[in-house]
């Protein structure tokens, strides 16, 4: 693997550990399978790529579409509390939607940015390559938005949302508006996702009608591998897992990519990838029993 | 204190399932005191409770708490006046997170949820006093997943954890019907400890005459959605398991056939 | 304890595949990556890969050829041009617009050679199709749409309006479609549109035109060529004329395609990649379009449809289909 391909999985990875984080809060601390995520990752890249496209700063361009993807999370919640729809059906129902907001938003399924200015073209330092600041930029960027996450969960509200998801009944026989409590962790948690789909479109080219397919996979997996290779309760070690687990995820498709010496072909990669990530799962439980053997 | 007044509530109306779980049920406590209610299954005990609490609306009737009226308000409004302890220990407090911030919970039922730090050192004072009542030595155990504790030990946190805040009436939904007979009474006990400290009015259903007549000032038994018998001070002293009984069957002119009532 | 193994691991696993990529690096490369496996595409794919062999090089003449589907996946195509720039290689063959974005995105040196985009300055990718002074160039398959329109009236003369089935989500296929809008006015036709976002949304696409539209017509996307039985369905039963972009459809059921070959719009490609291998500058290469067109009809389809098809258009076919 070249030093590029590393770099640009950590690129990548980090953009999707602000997935993964979202999908933390929704799946794990809210209850909430939200599989809205698959149209607020492309919305916050549609979002951003067309300001930007149409002159706005990429920083506000990047807020704005960040604000859009949490009101998007803000509307899943509302179909779920307010018209109690089932919450795996209230996401998907919003995804769906999503879909045509989107190439409304575009008025086009592709909105390029590669000659436009970005977050990235505006922060970057003489002197690094962009390849390398890009990842950089995007570390600051999320060990922020961890220890943000972390601190709010300490808090009065990020400890109502948490007993929200844990107990809602004993939630609300202590007074917390659980429906409020849903409705602001769902906008948070997919603000995450938009936030990640403008800097990945930011920094991949554009904004694709497509670049939503799969997210909510890719979300989970980092959450899974994370927690795997990273177990505890405690939340704050959870936040750091999902982001491990996201950019370990990227760097096994890096190292699918770059399989053909052993004979695999191009089709293969996602059974490559696929291998991977169960030996990934795989190694605590090998772990626990040779543990187990010597004592 | 707590005006329940000719609450009517019909589970299923018009169908072949139709119940009618209260009857006109009404019942007036005055501030600090402590009434225990009976009543068989199907009585109406829990429904009651909810009716109170406002996880159940009501038909028609009204509820009020200190004089004002909370028959429409929300379970999350009337928390701020309401305590209430849940039958299943694991109901009442949250599994994966730790004691204190179960506590920091409670201590701020009813109350605006502010940015602030959720515990805070002065808080854990507090919990490590309280939590040394139990002498269980939770207090060294602050930082431990509550999950981790036993039935008994969490419902015997959860009442703690309802007299952190001061509440207008403390609801305990027989608080200690799925615990062992010794953790059962480890936790009565400290039920009467906590009600006598804090001047709690309070309100306990309980399935066991028994533990109705020793605890508490007033006795109240429910039937088919309504209170049947009412006794409190000096008719109530002395009385025993089986004078409960026959007051019943004078009072309604037929026996009472729940064994649970009898042998608990 | 965990994290720690699995970065050995890695570091391990890196090292090997660095020193068999170092090993490489000498010979001439080229990489080809596209977005999805699709007939049209892998005929691109193959078609580059004979002109390069036309031209003499072969893999067994020293030739690292490399390719990589992105599985229709976006995260993955940034991966495989991250990939690509870091081997080196001599030219970059990026196929489709998304694929051509993230590489064209990723490096700003290695020569890169665009193919099957239908518009490559709205994408970005060259400022204008002129020799663009930077490191990309390629072929576009853009089809004349006047050139289009002309056939639709040969197959159809009485057509008033013009069906079109397409997804949405698709570049190539949302340019086709406003162009389409503007130009059908000025021949005394219209535009009837019908969003097909799967494949299997075509058929259903299809049926909603039924009784709407004199003819339907579709271009290269790739929804429709992957689905297009269900047109032919539609049209035979409901007798509506299809005409198509790509010659494959007319083979499937269309009446007529005035369309590129794709494997020769990928044999056009791999002459540009070869200029390069041989030392021009990508920059000073202008971006070409499909120099070939054919005329493929059916005859047996016309039939089915309810069309008499002239004899001179006939005539003029490269190839007839029965």
């Amino acid at each position: 693997m070249s030093i590029y391909s590393m770099w640009g999985a950590l690129e990548i990875g980090l953009i999707f550990g602000l997935v993964a984080l979202g999908v933390l809060i929704s799946f794990r601390v809210l209850n909430f399978p939200d599989l809205t995520v698959d149209g607020s990752f492309p919305l916050g890249g549609a979002t951003a790529a067309i300001l930007i496209h149409h002159g706005m700063d990429p920083f506000m361009a990047t807020g704005a579409a960040t604000l859009a993807a949490g009101f998007a999370g803000m509307v899943t919640g509302w179909l779920n509390v307010r018209l109690k729809i089932m919450d795996l059906l209230a996401s998907i129902l919003m995804m769906i939607a999503l879909y045509s907001i989107n190439l409304r938003v575009m008025d086009a399924p592709n909105v390029p940015l590669i000659t436009d200015p970005t977050v990235f073209t505006v922060l970057q330092p003489p002197g690094i390559e962009d390849y390398v600041a890009r990842p950089l930029i995007l570390l600051a960027l999320v060990v922020v938005a961890k220890l943000l996450l972390d601190w709010f969960f300490a808090t009065q509200v990020g400890l109502a949302m948490r007993s929200t998801g844990s107990n809602p009944r004993m939630a609300r026989a202590q007074g917390i508006r659980t429906d409020n409590m849903v409705l602001l962790g769902m906008a948070i948690s997919n603000a995450l996702v938009g936030l990640g789909g403008a800097l990945f479109a930011q920094s991949q080219g554009g904004a694709d009608i497509s670049m939503g397919i799969g997210t909510i996979v890719i979300g989970l997996a980092a959450v899974i591998i994370g927690e795997s290779i990273l177990p505890s309760r405690r939340l704050m070690l959870a936040t750091l897992a999902v982001v491990i687990g996201a950019v370990l995820y990227r760097f096994f498709i890096a190292l699918a990519l770059n399989a053909d010496f052993v004979g695999l072909k191009a089709q293969d990669l996602n059974l490559v990838t696929a291998v991977l990530v169960t030996v990934a799962l795989v190694i605590p439980l090998a772990k626990q029993r040779l543990r187990k053997k010597r004592a | 204190m707590l005006s329940a007044q000719n609450l009517h509530l019909t589970f299923n109306p018009g169908t072949p399932i139709e119940t009618q779980a209260l009857r006109g049920m009404s019942l007036d406590i005055p501030a600090g005191q402590f009434v225990t209610v009976i009543g068989s299954n199907g009585a109406g005990k829990s429904t009651f409770l909810n009716a109170i609490s406002g996880e159940q609306g009501v038909d028609s009737g009204a509820v009020l708490i200190d004089g004002e009226d909370v028959t429409r308000q929300p379970v999350w409004d009337r928390a701020r006046k309401v305590a209430r302890v849940f039958q299943d220990p694991m109901a009442g407090t949250c599994e994966n997170l730790t004691i204190e911030e179960n506590m920091s919970l409670a201590l701020g039922r009813g109350q605006f949820r502010s940015l602030r730090q959720a515990v805070r050192e002065e808080m854990r004072v507090l919990f490590r006093e309280r939590l040394a009542m139990l002498g269980l030595g939770l207090e060294n155990r602050l930082t431990d997943r509550i999950g981790l504790l036993s039935g008994g030990q969490r419902q015997a946190v959860s009442l703690l954890m309802a007299a952190l805040r001061p509440s207008r009436i403390l609801l305990l939904d027989e608080h200690t019907a799925a615990l062992d007979p010794r953790t059962a009474q480890f936790v009565l006990d400290l039920t009467a400890r906590i009600v006598a400290e804090h001047g709690l009015t309070t309100m306990m259903v309980t399935h066991s005459m028994r533990q109705a007549l020793d605890v508490g000032d007033r006795t109240v038994m429910l039937h088919q959605g309504r209170v049947v018998l009412d006794v409190s001070g000096d008719t109530r002293r002395g009385l025993e398991v089986p004078d409960l009984l026959a007051m019943f069957e004078k009072v309604r002119g037929e026996e009472l056939a729940d064994d649970t009532l009898l042998l608990g | 304890m965990n994290l720690h193994s699995v970065l050995r691991a890695l570091a391990g696993a890196a090292a090997v595949v660095g020193a068999l990529a170092s090993a490489q690096a000498q010979a001439q490369s080229v990489a080809v990556t596209s977005i999805v496996e699709h007939p049209a595409l892998d005929a691109v794919k193959d078609g580059v890969h004979e002109a390069l062999a036309s031209a003499g090089y072969t893999e067994a003449k020293g030739l690292k050829w490399q390719f990589q589907t992105a599985q229709g996946n976006t995260a993955i195509a940034a991966q495989i041009a991250r990939k690509f720039v870091g081997d080196k290689p001599d030219v970059i063959v990026a196929i489709a617009t998304p694929s051509a974005q993230a590489v064209v995105a990723a490096t700003k040196s290695i020569p890169v050679v665009y193919s099957a985009v239908t518009d490559p300055v709205a994408a970005q990718l060259v400022p204008g199709m002129e020799a663009s002074g930077t490191n990309v160039t390629g072929v576009s398959d853009a089809l004349s749409l006047e050139k289009q329109i002309d056939l639709i009236k040969k197959v159809v003369p009485e057509a008033k309006k013009v069906g079109m089935v397409y997804n949405p989500g698709e570049a190539n296929s949302v340019v086709v479609v406003k162009r389409l809008r503007e130009l059908l006015p000025q021949s005394g036709m219209s535009l009837v549109e019908a969003t097909a976002a799967r494949t299997v949304d075509v058929g259903a696409a299809a049926r909603s035109l039924v009784g709407k539209v004199d003819v339907i017509y579709t271009n290269t996307d790739n929804n429709v060529v992957s689905a297009y039985e269900s047109l032919v369905k539609v049209g035979n039963s409901a007798k509506i004329p299809l005409v198509a972009s790509d010659t494959d459809s007319v083979k499937r059921g269309a009446i007529a395609a005035l369309g590129v070959n794709y494997h020769d719009l990928g044999v056009q490609t791999g002459k540009l990649v070869v200029r390069i291998l041989k030392g021009e500058k990508p920059g000073a290469i202008a971006s070409e379009t499909s120099s070939k067109l054919e005329l493929y009809v059916n005859t047996g389809a016309a039939a089915r449809q309810g069309v008499t098809l002239s004899d001179a258009l006939v005539k003029s076919a490269a190839q007839v289909i029965k």
